[in-house]
């Protein structure tokens, strides 16, 4: 059965229990920091820093301020990019769905970073390795829920079979919207045929810094394998022409 | 083809044998199964006294040491959740950057001294008497007052219910007016 942590953003008080309770955890080094003008640090998803809530300024339809948080991490999708793309392996999927990583096989070629349609993977330049988040495989599979998820005070974030988060999720949304929250959606359903972090927004996933339509990294690898079979296939031809060609001059 | 069971674990163990020879190393898989790092590990129920919600934690001791922190899911309070604080509360206890000496810093020195620490309290009690003796104010005009001007205290959201007790009475006693809480600064 596919496990998946399911988001609320509109649960979210942005206490950040989660992306500590995941340092602790994990053991994750604290990183330099520096004042943005947010509260929000540190600045980005890191090799050290598993997950981190994300805080947005945005301006709503009737001129009002809002302050969403986002507790953004690795999304675990189903057509995962920096698995298809691992040359050995040291990216692999647990049977319940996440996408984890052996630190033993990696050898630093970063292909996954440049991949990952949601820039999560990070290379980490002391040990020469890529780290992400693993969600907690130590946890889940003690039949715990991953560290961030048990530390939530607001219930933002929940762990469970997908299937079921998701039917959670959709009822959410329609409770939003039934308030008034127009922007209220889901986001991972059917993005990457499916993440296995899925969230509740109340705004476009563009506002809390998530890509509207993510794309599969190596989509783009069949039409661009036919057109230089083709180019290669002219520029046969076109040789073949050429010195028949010069072919025809020298017997005269 | 029809494959017996026993074909079966037949096949298996000539394959294992021929990768042992070639040098396959067949643990590996379970490599892949990490290990709890909280298993076997003592748990040790206490509270959190960051802030007054008082949440309780869990710590997870393991050979004397604290190898992790987390909510009490049987506390009725917080039911297993921590904020950010709480869930760094092993850096309390095991940062790299804590004090753990006495650090002395004499009037116009640049340098810090590592006292002992029993050098440090005798040094604050006398100090204390002596601002207390040099600054006591008995009466305002007629009416008595028994107080010191020159001394306040800053209490820590850090200590606990008794020892926050201990803190005022021993400021009551000495004649002290500003009573301060960290929390309100």
């Amino acid at each position: 059965m596919a496990k998946a942590i399911l988001v609320d953003t509109s649960k979210c008080i942005g206490c950040r229990g989660c992306q500590v309770a995941c340092k602790q955890w994990h053991g994750l080094q604290a990183e330099s920091t520096r004042f943005e003008g947010t509260y929000e640090n540190p600045p980005d998803l890191s090799a050290r820093t598993w997950r981190k809530v994300r805080f947005i300024e945005t301006v709503g339809e009737d001129g009002r301020l809002r302050w969403r948080f986002i507790s953004d991490a690795c999304k675990h999708c189903t057509d995962a990019s920096c698995l298809a793309v691992c040359p050995t392996g040291a990216l692999f999927r647990r049977p319940w769905g996440a996408v984890d990583l052996d630190q033993e096989l990696c050898n630093g070629c970063r292909y996954c970073v440049a991949a990952c349609p949601f820039g999560v993977v990070t290379f980490n330049e002391e040990t020469g390795r890529v780290d992400k988040c693993l969600m907690c495989p130590d946890r889940v599979e003690a039949g715990l829920a991953p560290s961030c998820v048990t530390t939530c005070p607001t219930g933002a974030l929940s762990f469970g079979d997908r299937d079921q988060l998701l039917s959670q999720a959709k009822k959410r949304v329609a409770e939003l919207q039934a308030k008034g929250e127009k922007g209220a959606q889901l986001y991972g359903e059917r993005e990457l045929s499916g993440l296995h972090q899925i969230f509740v927004l109340q705004e476009r996933p563009q506002v809390y810094g998530q890509p509207e339509q993510p794309q599969f990294a190596v989509a783009s690898v069949f039409p661009s394998s036919v057109t230089s079979v083709l180019a290669s296939v002219v520029m046969g031809v076109a040789a073949l022409v050429a010195f028949r060609e010069r072919g025809g001059k020298g017997e005269e | 083809m029809s494959l017996t069971r026993r074909d079966f674990l037949k096949g298996a163990g000539t394959g294992a044998a021929l990768g042992g020879a070639v040098g396959v190393e067949l643990g590996s898989a379970e490599a892949y199964v990490t290990e709890l790092k909280t298993k076997g590990a003592k748990e040790v129920p206490s509270i959190c006294y960051y802030c007054a919600v008082g949440c309780g934690i869990k710590a997870s001791v393991a050979d004397g040491k604290v190898v992790a922190i987390q909510g009490d899911p049987e506390h009725p309070i917080n039911r297993g959740t921590l904020c950010s604080k709480a869930q760094a509360y092993i850096q309390v206890l095991q940062h790299p950057n804590r004090l753990t000496k006495a650090l002395y810093r004499a009037p116009g020195a640049a340098e810090w001294q590592e006292k002992p620490l029993d050098w440090a309290m005798e040094q604050i009690a006398q100090r204390i008497k002596a601002t207390r003796d040099a600054t006591f104010v008995e009466k305002e005009g007629d009416v008595p007052v028994n107080r010191t001007e020159a001394i306040a205290t800053l209490g820590s959201a850090i200590i606990a219910n008794e020892e926050a007790y201990l803190l005022a009475k021993l400021g009551r006693g000495l004649g002290i007016v500003p009573m301060e809480h960290q929390a309100r600064i």
